[in-house]
């Protein structure tokens, strides 16, 4: 008797199905409630009340700016740091490494609450709103930076380096000619994973800003609360938003994918 | 033998699992499908009334001390009710209904208690709009009328209201709620409009009360001057003095109130005991009023340190903040936690131009006919209206009980009455218990103006000035909320957007340009001259 053989296709069947269930039919939802108005009749009241209210569209505007700011922030600070890491000859770096990822293992509300005392007892709380929730995002959101960039700047070739001095080329001529360029996708991937979830993170910014900084995630909350249709819509549109930089920092092509494969 | 006590083992732990299909096919049996709010019943246990009164301890000496409250009369009743002796270890209420129902209803079908819990009105009326199915709900007041106005909830039978005569051995909640909850359960009216027909109703048909209480500062008064609290009144969440020292919360049908207080103060203060008028004011949501409540709003965003929902308890607890706006409930709940804790002192305060009298109560949905639970939804109610259990749910959440009558006014002297305080005052609360008791506390004086007691139980006068807020129906809803959006939403200029969108497009344009721009013969380099342009992928063919 033959045992029985299993195709790909037979082993796809289980993740068609989660995606079906967990990512094709949630988005469905999401699009029919955002077009349709209480009575469920087909409508473009929300799409057109979201273009032509200002609130809505300083808000989404304002969530861009502090997750631009943010990821600005998650990079000066990374990029340094997974540099030295991944070219300096110490041994035991991992634990450097793992001294930066740890706090990922400590749960996230935890922490938050922990810089709240903090910011409290120096006395930032309820005075600095802006600054306490981009900090917050970054001290989050930066391991999401670092493991990237590092994994991809260990996998340059060091005779590169050593080619590259032989012919002459300066420190700076080894940055830009091969440290920049080699880790592009490193970079696309940590620029990615900053930027996207800082939009939405209102955890931080109810926390550390006291409820008084309003991010596009927190929008999208208070609208379920009474209004699932408007809801909808910003959700919907914050993931258009989310798709086109996504796009745009080449997030979808595969060959490049990198994500921080060590987590 | 090792196997045997295997398969034993797996049986035990197999047996829970079995026991709701066995009795799930069993005819004898209804299920009470309850959602109310959490921790908002007694769960027994440590914390509980009955654990607490009795493993009391002499603060000297250490030594058990008996009950007052629980002592052998409750024993005995208790252990009449349920039929089974009171456990030194609290029991949960829950399971003392199931037992109460058993022995006091032999020849109906037992009552099995399905109790889930919700966080927020507006997610238990999404989650019945998912088309879940509950018996028995515990919205607010707000959501009791929405709920009644779209025609969801079932009535009380005419038998649940009588108070003596044949049938009303077991109706504890007619004998013994509040007159003035009854009260204002009678005037309350909502308007159901079935198809064709719009008829009115009082509140009192559908709903039950259960806690009760008012919107208030919990402010430390080290730092705050009550004589200054009083002077500004509502305005204390828009004045310098309080700047980053007060917080509002992060719900908008709470700080709409507030700021309609902010907005109309002195109109409200001109007032003189005519609540109706107070009542319109603090439910003005028309078109009209939004621009000023807008600006008040604003200027109450730029002062106060932050909207909360949870963290302004423990904010005043350790002295981050001075004034706290709250519910009654969380108030009791934070003075006695600082007098715990850090034996610091809490005061409450309701602004004497008006505040919000609020109450949640047990409402029946269609349900209870369909499956047949009405009379176990009505005998639920009852029981939680027995004085002895209500002291327990009041005890355990810290909220004021809607239940007044003899036995709830001895438990609350127990708790507050002071007869060699410092300065003791009469503290009428005949109102509440009921006009033919003699409900006069002997208390503290300061405790009847702004301590825990107060907090309570608020005096006459200050509840004469609450008014009860409505629902928003699906028009003004949309109003507020936008309202809202607009409070909390930062405000970038016309040019700072414009700026922002023109980027984004430069961004968008640029990255699409450098991804496809090659493709397009207008922008590629031409050669030079006498030179061929080669096809980089495809070298080969050369």
């Amino acid at each position: 008797m033959k045992a029985p053989r299993f195709s790909r296709k037979t082993l796809c069947i289980p993740y068609a199905v989660f995606l079906l269930f967990f990512v094709i039919a949630p988005m469905l939802v999401i699009l029919v409630y955002a077009f349709t108005d209480r009575n469920m009749h087909f409508s473009f009241g929300n799409f057109i009340d979201f273009f032509s209210d200002p609130s809505k569209l300083s808000t989404i505007a304002y969530s861009v700016v502090i997750a631009l700011i943010t990821t600005v922030a998650c990079l000066v600070i990374a990029f340094p740091v997974a540099y030295i890491l991944a070219r300096s000859k110490m041994k035991k770096k991992f634990v450097i490494v793992l001294l930066f990822v740890l706090p990922m293992w400590i749960n996230f509300v935890l922490r938050i609450n922990a810089i709240r005392e903090l910011f409290n007892w120096i006395g930032l709380l309820g005075q600095a709103n802006y600054f306490n929730t981009v900090f917050g995002m970054v001290y989050d959101f930066l391991p999401f930076m670092i493991l990237p960039l590092y994994t991809t700047m260990l996998k340059i070739d060091d005779s590169l380096y050593e080619a590259c001095s032989d012919l002459g080329g300066s420190w700076f001529t080894s940055f830009t000619r091969i440290t920049l360029p080699l880790s592009k996708p490193g970079l696309l991937s940590g620029v990615t994973m900053v930027f996207l979830p800082s939009m939405t993170n209102y955890v931080v910014s109810d926390m550390l800003g006291n409820s008084k900084v309003t991010i596009i995630g927190k929008f999208i909350y208070e609208y379920f609360e009474s209004d699932w249709h408007m809801g909808s819509m910003v959700a919907l549109i914050l993931l258009i938003v989310v798709f086109v930089s996504t796009l745009l920092s080449g997030g979808l092509k595969s060959e490049e994918n990198v994500r921080g494969a060590n987590l | 033998m090792k196997k045997r006590s295997c398969i034993l083992l797996a049986a035990l732990f197999l047996l829970p699992s079995l026991l709701p299909i066995l009795s799930g096919c069993a005819d004898d049996t209804v299920e009470l499908r309850v959602y109310s709010w959490e921790e908002y019943i007694d769960e027994g246990g440590e914390g509980a009334l009955i654990y607490d009164e009795l493993h009391l301890t002499d603060e000297e000496t250490g030594e058990a001390v008996s009950s007052d409250l629980i002592g052998d009369d409750y024993k005995a009743w208790y252990e009449d009710a349920t039929g089974t002796p009171l456990s030194e270890e609290g029991p949960a209420i829950l399971e003392d209904f199931e037992l109460w129902y058993a022995k006091t209803y032999p020849d109906r079908p037992r009552v099995k208690v399905k109790y889930s819990t919700f966080g927020t009105n507006e997610d238990m009326y999404n989650k019945i709009m998912l088309g879940k199915e509950y018996d028995l709900l515990c919205p607010s007041d707000y959501m009791i009328m929405k709920l009644a106005a779209e025609g969801r909830l079932t009535p009380y039978d005419e038998d649940f209201f009588l108070t003596e005569g044949e049938g009303s051995e077991y109706n504890y909640y007619a004998k013994n709620v509040s007159p003035y909850i009854d009260g204002v359960f009678e005037s309350g009216k909502v308007t159901i409009s079935d198809k064709d027909e719009s008829s009115e109703h009082s509140w009192r048909e559908y709903a039950a009360g259960y806690m009760w209480g008012t919107t208030g500062f919990v402010y430390n008064p080290v730092y705050v001057d009550r004589a200054e609290l009083e002077e500004l009144g509502w305005n204390a969440f828009t004045h310098k003095d309080y700047r980053n020292k007060i917080t509002a919360k992060d719900n908008v049908r709470d700080t709409y109130f507030a700021a309609l207080g902010v907005t109309y103060q002195e109109e409200l203060k001109a007032i003189e005991g005519d609540n109706a008028k107070l009542t319109e004011i603090f439910n003005r949501t028309e078109e009209k009023y939004i621009p000023d409540v807008r600006a008040k709003l604003l200027e109450m965003k730029g002062n106060i340190y932050g909207f909360e929902t949870d963290t302004g308890k423990t904010d005043l607890a350790s002295g981050k903040i001075w004034l706290n706006y709250a519910w009654s409930g969380d108030a009791v709940y934070v003075m006695s936690l600082a007098e715990e804790e850090n034996n610091a002192e809490l005061d409450y305060y309701v602004p004497e131009a008006g505040s919000n009298l609020w109450f949640d109560g047990w409402v029946m949905t269609k349900s209870v006919e369909k499956r047949n639970t009405k009379h176990a939804a009505q005998a639920f109610v009852n029981f939680l209206s027995m004085p002895e259990n209500a002291m327990r749910n009041s005890y355990y959440i810290g909220y004021t009980s809607a239940i007044g009558g003899e036995k709830m006014f001895d438990y609350a002297s127990y708790l507050y009455a002071d007869d060699e305080a410092e300065d003791p005052v009469e503290y009428d609360l005949k109102y509440f218990f009921g006009e033919d008791l003699d409900a006069v506390l002997t208390a503290d004086r300061a405790d009847t103006l702004h301590g825990q007691l107060f907090a309570q139980y608020p005096s006459l006068s200050t509840i004469d000035r609450c008014a009860v807020m409505n629902y928003f129906d699906a028009e003004t809803s949309k109003r507020i909320n936008e309202l809202w959006a607009q409070v909390k939403a930062e405000k970038l200029d016309a040019w700072a957007i414009t700026v922002l969108a023109v980027a984004a497009a430069v961004i968008v344009l640029g990255a699409v340009f450098a991804k496809f721009g090659h493709k397009i013969d207008f922008f590629r380099r031409k050669p030079k001259k006498g030179y061929t342009l080669v096809d980089q992928k495809d070298p080969i063919r050369l």
